[in-house]
C-alpha cells in the first residue's frame, strides 16, 4: 500500500517522548494513597494476626520483650485447648448455631414474603414491630426469662438457646430477606402464573432459585450472630450446654492467663464465623442495616 | 366505533368473596406471617410484661419466701441509688463514643477503599475482620495480649515514646473497653459508609466536576450530603447494637474497679446473677426500657426515613 | 384463538376515585391485532392486565371466546403475554424458559422438546437454547419472552410495550417481525404501547385511551382521516394536527387578520352544525405553501420559526401574524429553501379539514 494514512505518522502510539498528562502525574499521590491503604489494613488487621501467631508459640515465646516474630511454630496450645475439653462447647456452639439458623429461616422466609411479594395490610407497622424488638435492650427481658426458663427446668439446656437466638436473629432475617423478595421482579410471579404454575409452584420453582444466594448470606448472618452470643449462654447455662465463648471464660479462670493457650483458645472460638463472615462479606452490610443497604 | 368521552360514570365495584381485599384473602396474606410474628411475641414481648410484675416485688432468690409485693419501691431506690446513676453515664459515655470515633475511623477507612488500586478486596477482608472476632474471643485479646503492662503489644509499641507499663485497663478502664469496641466496630460503620459511597451515582459526580467543583467541594456538596443517609444510620444501628455491650466488659474489667467502667446492662446482671436482687434488676430493666423507648422514638424515625428509602 | 370482549369493563383501585380504567368497550375479532395506545395514565396497561387476569375487574365483564373471565385466575384463562421487560425467569436457560408454561400443563417432554425446537426456529433462537437469559442481548431476550409465548398455542397474545426496551433499529425491524409472526399464526393478539408509530404501523385497528375511557376504536387510517374528537387529532399524527378555536364568518373562518375561505362542503358542516365558533383542524400537510410574493394571495399569513429539514420533506414551525402569535406546524417539499423569519402565506388544500365542536370536542 503505498497510500499510508497520514494519521498514523502524526500520532506516535505510546512513544516515550510524550508528555505526560495531569492525570499521569496526580497517580503518584494515588500510589501514596494505595500505601496509606494498606499499612492501615494490615495494621488494624495485626492484633489478629497476631493472636494467630502467638496460638503457634510454646509460653516462653510468648513472653518476651521484644515480642519474638520468628519462633518454632507448634501445635501444643491446640492439643492444650482441646485436652482442657473444648470439644463438647464447640459441638454445642455448632448444635444452636445450626438449629437456630435452619429455624430462623423457617420462619423468616414466610414472613418475609409477607411483607414483600403479597403485602398483609399493615407491612409498615409490621417491620416496625420487628426492629423494635431489637431495639429493646436484652438485659430487660434476662430476669423473667432466667426465672421462666429455671421453673420449667430448661436452664442449661441447648434448646433454650436455639429459641433465644431464634428470635434475637429473626427480625433481622425478616428484613434482610424482605429486601430479597423485593428485588425480585413482579413481573416474574405474573409471567408464571399466566403461564399457568400455581402460587406454590412458581414460589418453588421461580422465586425460590432467585432469592438463594439471598437466603445464604442471611442464613451466614445468623450464623455470626448466634456463635458469637455470649450474655445468654453465660447466664442460662452451665457444664452440660454451654457454648465457646462461656468456653473461654472457663478457660482463664481454670488454666490462668497464658498468652499462647487463650490466644490458641480464641483462635478456635473465632475462626468458624470469621470464615463465615469472609464469605458473607458482600452481603454482611445488607443484613446488618436490616435490609436498608444494599 | 366511538364512544363518547366522559360519561357520568358512578360504577360500583362488585365484592369480591375473593381476590384482594376480601376477607379469605386477608388472611391468606396474613399467614405465612403469623408464626414469625407470634413466636416474636411470645419470646421478646412477653418477658418485658413479667419484668414490669417482678419490678413490683420484693423477691431476693437467696432468701425464699422473701417475695412480697412491694410497689414503687423498687424504682424508688433505683433512682436514688448514685450507682445507677453512674452506671446510666457510663453506658451513654461508652456508647457514644464508640459509635461516634468507630463512625469516624470507618469513614476513613471506607474514603481509602473507595478507589481502585491493587489488592483492594484483600485489604477490605483484612479490614472488617475484626468485627467477625467472637467479642469474648477479642476482648480477651485486647486484655491480654496487647493491653497487658508487661508483656502487651500497646506498650511495647509505645515505649519508644517513654510510655511505660502503663497498665492501661486498670487505668483507663472506660476507655481501655471503648478502644476494643472501636476496633471492632470501626468496621461495621465501614462497610457501611462503603456502600455508601459506592452507591453514589457516577454521572451527578461527573456533572459537578464539569460545573467546575475540584475534589474537595465534589467531597463536601455531593458526597457528603449524599453519605449523610449512612451515617446516621450507622449511627443509629451503632447505638442498637453497643448499647447492649455485655461481653468486652465481662471480660476485660468485670465493670471496675468499683463501677468504674460498668454498663447498665453488666450492672443489671451483676444484681440479678451475682446479688440475685430480682425485683430490683427488673425495676432497673423497666428503666432501660422506659429511656430506649424515648430514645429511639426519635432514632426510630430516623431509621425509617432510611429504610422506606426517602430522600427528604 | 377467540373473540376478546371488554364489556363495560371497569378498575376502581380507590372506591369513590376516578376508575383506572372507565366502562370499556371493545370487541376484538377472532386473529385481530388489536393495539392500545395512550399517554401515560391512560389505562392502557391496566386494561391488558385485566385481560390477563392480574388485575381485578371491578366491574363489568370481559369474555374470552364467549366465556366470562370474573374470577378465573390467569394460569387458567389460556392466554400468553409479553412482558415490557421480558420476565425472563433467570434462574432457567432460554430452552427451559420456553418449555416451562408447557411444563406448568403437564406437557410431554418430547412434545416439549419439539415446541420449543420449532419455536426456537421461528425465533432464530436454536444455538442459544442452553445459555441463561443474561448472556443474551436486549433483543435476544426479548425473542424469547416472545418464544414463551408462541409455544403455549394460546387463545390470545398479550403485550405489555414488548419494545420499548430495544434501541430504535431494533424496534423498527422487531415490530415488523412481531406483526408478521402474528399475521401468520393467526392468535388474536392484544398490544400495548405508547408508541403512536407502533400503534398505527401493527394493528389491525387501534384503540386510543385516555384518562381510562376510549376515545376511539378505529382502523389506523379511519383514525388518522377521522379522528373522533380533538383529543384523538392531537395524539395521533407526527408533528400533530394544528387545531384552531376560530370565529364562523360568512365566507370560511377568521384566522389572525384575514378570511380564510372554507371550500363550500365543509362550510354547509359548520352552517348545519349552527356554530358561531368552530375548532378547525389541519394536518401539517394539509397546507399549501405560498411566499410574500403573491403567488399565496387570499392565504393566512405566518412567520417561520424553525425549519426541519428531514430531506424528503421539511416541517416549518411558523406562527400566525395574530395577536396570540398562534403557532403552526406546516409540512413542506424537502429543501424549499425556507429560512428562520421568513413571511409565508398558507392555503388549506384539501377538503378533509377536521371540524370539530368547541364545546365539546366532538367531531362534527
Amino acid at each position: 500500500m503505498a497510500t499510508a494514512t497520514p494519521e498514523r505518522t502524526v500520532t506516535p502510539a505510546g512513544g516515550d517522548d510524550q508528555q505526560l498528562n495531569p492525570k499521569a502525574r496526580r497517580s503518584v499521590g494515588g500510589t501514596l494513597l494505595s500505601v496509606l491503604a494498606w499499612i492501615v489494613g494490615i495494621g488494624f488487621f495485626f492484633p489478629i494476626l497476631w493472636m494467630v501467631l502467638t496460638a503457634f508459640k510454646q509460653e516462653a515465646d510468648a513472653y518476651t520483650t521484644p515480642p519474638k516474630l520468628f519462633f518454632s511454630p507448634t501445635l501444643d496450645q491446640f492439643r492444650a485447648v482441646f485436652d482442657a475439653g473444648i470439644g463438647p462447647y464447640l459441638l454445642n456452639s455448632l448444635f444452636a448455631t445450626v438449629v437456630s439458623t435452619i429455624l430462623v429461616l423457617v420462619l423468616a422466609t414466610p414472613a418475609a414474603y409477607a411483607v414483600s411479594l403479597r403485602p398483609v395490610k399493615k407491612v409498615q407497622d409490621v417491620l416496625f414491630f420487628f426492629i423494635s424488638t431489637k431495639m429493646l435492650p436484652v438485659v430487660a427481658a434476662i430476669v423473667p426469662i432466667y426465672v421462666v426458663v429455671n421453673d420449667i427446668g430448661m436452664l442449661d439446656n441447648i434448646w433454650t438457646l436455639i429459641v433465644l437466638y431464634t428470635a434475637m436473629n429473626l427480625p433481622i432475617a425478616v428484613w434482610m430477606m424482605r429486601s430479597f423478595f423485593q428485588e425480585v421482579p413482579k413481573e416474574l410471579l405474573e409471567a408464571a402464573s399466566m403461564d399457568g404454575a400455581s402460587l406454590a409452584r412458581s414460589l418453588r420453582e421461580v422465586v425460590l432459585p432467585v432469592i438463594s444466594p439471598g437466603m445464604a448470606a442471611t442464613a451466614l448472618i445468623c450464623v455470626i450472630f448466634a456463635w458469637n452470643e455470649f450474655f445468654f449462654a453465660v447466664n442460662l447455662t452451665a457444664a452440660r450446654a454451654a457454648t465457646v465463648p462461656v468456653f473461654l471464660v472457663g478457660f482463664i479462670t481454670s488454666e490462668g492467663l497464658y498468652f499462647a493457650k487463650l490466644c490458641a483458645a480464641a483462635t478456635m472460638a473465632a475462626l468458624p464465623v470469621v470464615i463465615a463472615g469472609w464469605i458473607a462479606q458482600n452481603k454482611l452490610v445488607q443484613g446488618l442495616s436490616f435490609g436498608a443497604v444494599k | 366505533m366511538t364512544v363518547t368521552a366522559e360519561r357520568p360514570a358512578e360504577v360500583t365495584p362488585r365484592r369480591p368473596d375473593r381476590g384482594p381485599g376480601s376477607r379469605a384473602d386477608g388472611w391468606i396474606r396474613r399467614a405465612p406471617l403469623l408464626p414469625a410474628l407470634i413466636f416474636t411475641i411470645i419470646i421478646t414481648q412477653l418477658p418485658f410484661l413479667f419484668t414490669i410484675y417482678y419490678s413490683l416485688q420484693s423477691w431476693n432468690l437467696v432468701r425464699p419466701g422473701s417475695r412480697q409485693f412491694v410497689g414503687l419501691d423498687n424504682y424508688v431506690k433505683v433512682f436514688t441509688d448514685s450507682q445507677f446513676r453512674q452506671v446510666a453515664l457510663n453506658t451513654v459515655l461508652l456508647t457514644a463514643g464508640a459509635v461516634i470515633f468507630s463512625m469516624i475511623l470507618g469513614l476513613l477507612f471506607a474514603l481509602l477503599l473507595d478507589r481502585a488500586f491493587f489488592g483492594r478486596g484483600f485489604i477490605r477482608t483484612l479490614l472488617i475482620t475484626p468485627f467477625l472476632i467472637t467479642p469474648v474471643a477479642a476482648a480477651l485479646l485486647w486484655k491480654t495480649v496487647l493491653f497487658d503492662p508487661t508483656y502487651g503489644l500497646i506498650n511495647f509499641v509505645l515505649s519508644p515514646f517513654g510510655a511505660g507499663q502503663t497498665d492501661w485497663i486498670s487505668t483507663f478502664p472506660l476507655t481501655s473497653v471503648m478502644i476494643a469496641l472501636v476496633w471492632q466496630w470501626a468496621p461495621f460503620m465501614m462497610l457501611l459508609t462503603l456502600a455508601g459511597l459506592q452507591s453514589q451515582p457516577h454521572d451527578v459526580l461527573e456533572a459537578a466536576r464539569v460545573d467546575g467543583a475540584g475534589t474537595f467541594a465534589v467531597f463536601r456538596e455531593v458526597t457528603i450530603p449524599h453519605l449523610r443517609r449512612f451515617i446516621e444510620l450507622g449511627l443509629v444501628l451503632g447505638a442498637i447494637y453497643l448499647v447492649n455491650t455485655f461481653d468486652a466488659i465481662y471480660m476485660m474489667t468485670q465493670g471496675g474497679p468499683g463501677t468504674a467502667s460498668a454498663n447498665l446492662p453488666f450492672y443489671i446482671y451483676q444484681r440479678a446473677f451475682l446479688g440475685f436482687d430480682i425485683g430490683q434488676s427488673a425495676a432497673m430493666g423497666v428503666v432501660v426500657v422506659v429511656a430506649t423507648i424515648i430514645v429511639s422514638t426519635f432514632a426510630l424515625r430516623l431509621i425509617f426515613r432510611s429504610f422506606s428509602g426517602e430522600e427528604s | 384463538m377467540a373473540e376478546v370482549e371488554f364489556d363495560q369493563a371497569s378498575r376502581i383501585y380507590t372506591p369513590g376515585a376516578k376508575p383506572a380504567v372507565n366502562r370499556l368497550d371493545l370487541i376484538i375479532d377472532d386473529g385481530e391485532f388489536v393495539v392500545l395506545v395512550g399517554p401515560s395514565g391512560s389505562g392502557k396497561s391496566t386494561a391488558l392486565r385485566m385481560l390477563a387476569g392480574l388485575e381485578e375487574i371491578d366491574a363489568g365483564q370481559i369474555r374470552i371466546g364467549g366465556k366470562n373471565m370474573v374470577g378465573v385466575a390467569s394460569r387458567d384463562r389460556d392466554i400468553a403475554m409479553v412482558f415490557q421487560n421480558y420476565a425472563l425467569y433467570p434462574n432457567k436457560t432460554v430452552g427451559e424458559n420456553m418449555a416451562f408454561p408447557l411444563k406448568m400443563r403437564g406437557v410431554d417432554k418430547a412434545v416439549q422438546q419439539e415446541k420449543v425446537k420449532a419455536a426456537a426456529d421461528i425465533l432464530g433462537l436454536t444455538d442459544y437454547l442452553d445459555r441463561k437469559p443474561r448472556a443474551l442481548s436486549g433483543g435476544q431476550r426479548q425473542r424469547v419472552a416472545m418464544g414463551r409465548a408462541i409455544v403455549r398455542e394460546p387463545q390470545v397474545f398479550l403485550m405489555d410495550e414488548p419494545l420499548s426496551n430495544l434501541d430504535a433499529k431494533m424496534r423498527v425491524s422487531t415490530r415488523t417481525e412481531i406483526a408478521a409472526m402474528q399475521r401468520r399464526l393467526g392468535v388474536t393478539t392484544v398490544y400495548v404501547t405508547h408508541d403512536q408509530v407502533e400503534a398505527m404501523t401493527m394493528g389491525d385497528r387501534v384503540a386510543l385511551l385516555k384518562d381510562g375511557a376510549l376515545q376511539q376504536f378505529a382502523t389506523p387510517a379511519e383514525l388518522y382521516d377521522k379522528p373522533a374528537n380533538v383529543f384523538v387529532a392531537g395524539f395521533i399524527g407526527s408533528p400533530a394536527m394544528n387545531l384552531f378555536t376560530l370565529p364562523v364568518g360568512a365566507e370560511g373562518v377568521r384566522i389572525g387578520s384575514s378570511d380564510l375561505a372554507l371550500p363550500g362542503s365543509l362550510h354547509s358542516r359548520i352552517s348545519s352544525a349552527g356554530q358561531d365558533t368552530i375548532t378547525l383542524g389541519i394536518r401539517p400537510e394539509q397546507w399549501a405553501v405560498g411566499g410574500d410574493n403573491g403567488d399565496g394571495a387570499g392565504g393566512v399569513k405566518a412567520q417561520v420559526d424553525v425549519v426541519e429539514e428531514l430531506g424528503s420533506d421539511a416541517f416549518l414551525y411558523a406562527h400566525l401574524d395574530d395577536e396570540k402569535q398562534t403557532p403552526v406546524v406546516v409540512r413542506s417539499a424537502g429543501r424549499s429553501g425556507a429560512r428562520r423569519g421568513d413571511q409565508i402565506a398558507l392555503t388549506p388544500t384539501s377538503e378533509d379539514l377536521h371540524l370539530f365542536s368547541p364545546e365539546t370536542g366532538e367531531r362534527l
